[in-house]
């Protein structure tokens, strides 16, 4: 299972230079501290699915003494170790650049960073292959794009539910956050490993 | 005689194709030959016992295990090579290796690296600069590395000059001097059978139909040249496929001892090479 969660650095060697430059960028332009999180963790994740989405690399590990429930969770453990790797590395690069971040950007960027894993990562094994990481990273661009000013838009019409959502601490609401991010990334675990298992190559 | 691999009742369909009803058994120790015209469903077949497809129906099974419970024990001990690439075309072997050992727990560095050096391949340049026979022999080094019991090969000939194919083959039969291993491969070339198989497997649209010993081959099938009026309804039942000329007719049958107490001298008897066998199987398989 580490060897399957390993692959992907040795796959990605040599766009790991490009990382650190990457994420300098996104201070550089002072892009909020949590949008820098989420874009840092999913650097290496999504790469990896431009390899894991052609035929040949499944043929491959499915040759491989690895089960394909294997497979699946080394995807999906796989992203949280790279998340956690990359919450180190982008707090010493902010660090280094004297920007101020709070723990509340680390939870908010990587909440996000799950979610949108839970809901693309299954993509890659419903479609047919070739297109889905073009259509993922780019839905993921107009998302982070346009995302934020719809939340606004809506917040404002919506009094009813800010209402609602006001009523409860913030802590709560964290919290609360948190634990239906991690229930809907089980989820599409579980939705995945369900699809992998009945796939042909 | 033991088998590794056991096909029972194996069935598979999709749309516009099918294999079906595959009973085929794989003997250890020996080379068995996988014939058929491309799109009989070789491939199909072996991915079913490499459990990259699942049969709709029927049983698979492999060194006397299934895959539903011992589907790591059973891929520890296979060696595949498959037609085309399947290793990241960007790495160079020896990140494809850092990629393959690790997975299996009899992976030998040192037979590794032996043969690298017997095949001449670059360590430091990525698999998509290699030509097709490099590929051929990169894969190979990798099936061979762990020690497998069963080597698998997809069509492992296609593509490859005569040189390079007199070298795999040769190099195959190197292998069996370890009298456990088995090896199973596809070919649609018949004169690698010829040269290595001690097996025959012939798959026909779909349909396997015989899986013999070269031997029992050479024995039951065989070429039959005669004049057209010894066929009738009766006698014809002998052949699998007749094709009539003004001159005569010539057949192949799968049992040439029948046709030999049949005709006597009447007809000429010859042997049948496979490349006959599988022509005269696609002209159409007699009912009889």
């Amino acid at each position: 299972m580490v060897n399957l969660i390993r692959r992907d650095v040795i796959l990605q060697k040599k766009y790991l230079l490009t990382y650190i430059p990457f994420i300098v960028f996104f201070i550089i332009m002072e892009s909020h501290p949590a949008l820098t999180f989420l874009v840092a963790s999913i650097f290496i994740p999504f790469n990896a699915f431009a390899y894991d989405e052609k035929a040949e690399t499944n043929i491959l590990l499915n040759s491989l003494p690895y089960t394909r429930k294997e497979i699946i969770a080394a995807r999906y453990l796989g992203a949280i170790v790279y998340m956690v790797l990359a919450i180190g590395l982008t707090s010493l690069a902010l660090l280094a650049f004297g920007e101020p971040f709070t723990m509340k950007d680390i939870a908010i960027g990587n909440s996000l960073f799950l979610l949108f894993a839970a809901l693309t990562f299954p993509l890659f094994y419903i479609l047919k292959s070739g297109h889905t990481f073009t259509v993922v990273l780019l839905s993921f661009l107009i998302l982070a794009g346009i995302g934020p000013q719809i939340v606004i838009f809506l917040a404002e019409r919506l009094t009813a539910i800010t209402d609602f959502i006001a009523r409860f601490s913030v802590s709560t609401l964290y919290t609360g956050a948190g634990v239906i991010v991690m229930v809907i990334y089980a989820l599409s675990w579980g939705f995945t490993a369900f699809i992998y298992q009945r796939k042909a190559f | 005689m033991e088998n590794v691999v056991e096909l029972k009742n194996v069935a598979k369909k999709f749309k516009g194709f099918a294999v079906e009803n595959i009973n085929l058994e794989i003997k250890q120790g020996f080379v068995t030959g996988f014939m058929g015209e491309n799109g009989a469903g070789k491939s199909t077949t072996i991915k079913m016992i490499l459990n990259l497809l699942q049969p709709d129906a029927g049983e698979v099974k492999v060194f006397g295990l299934d895959y539903h419970s011992h589907e790591k024990a059973i891929k520890e001990r296979i060696g595949f090579v498959y037609d085309g690439n399947v290793f990241f075309e960007g790495l160079n072997l020896k990140d494809i290796k850092r990629i393959v050992a690790p997975a299996y727990k009899r992976w030998d560095d040192d037979l590794f690296y032996k043969y690298i050096e017997q095949f001449e391949l670059p360590l430091n340049k990525a698999i998509k600069t290699f030509s097709k026979g490099m590929q051929m022999k990169a894969s190979l080094a990798i099936a061979l590395s762990h020690h497998a019991e069963l080597i698998i090969l997809d069509e492992p000939t296609a593509g490859l000059d005569p040189i390079f194919r007199r070298e795999l083959l040769d190099l195959l039969q190197e292998l069996m001097v370890d009298g456990n291993r088995s090896i199973f491969f596809s070919t649609h070339i018949t004169s690698d059978l010829d040269r290595i198989a001690d097996y025959l497997a012939f798959i026909h649209k779909g349909e396997l139909i015989f899986n013999q010993s070269v031997h029992e081959v050479a024995e039951n099938y065989a070429l039959v040249k005669g004049k057209l009026d010894l066929l009738d309804r009766d006698t014809e039942k002998a052949f699998v496929h007749i094709r009539r000329a003004s001159t005569g007719f010539e057949a192949l049958t799968d049992n040439s001892s029948e046709v030999k107490k049949t005709f006597g001298d009447r007809v000429v008897i010859e042997r049948a090479s496979l490349e006959d066998i599988m022509y005269y199987l696609k002209g159409g398989i007699h009912l009889g």
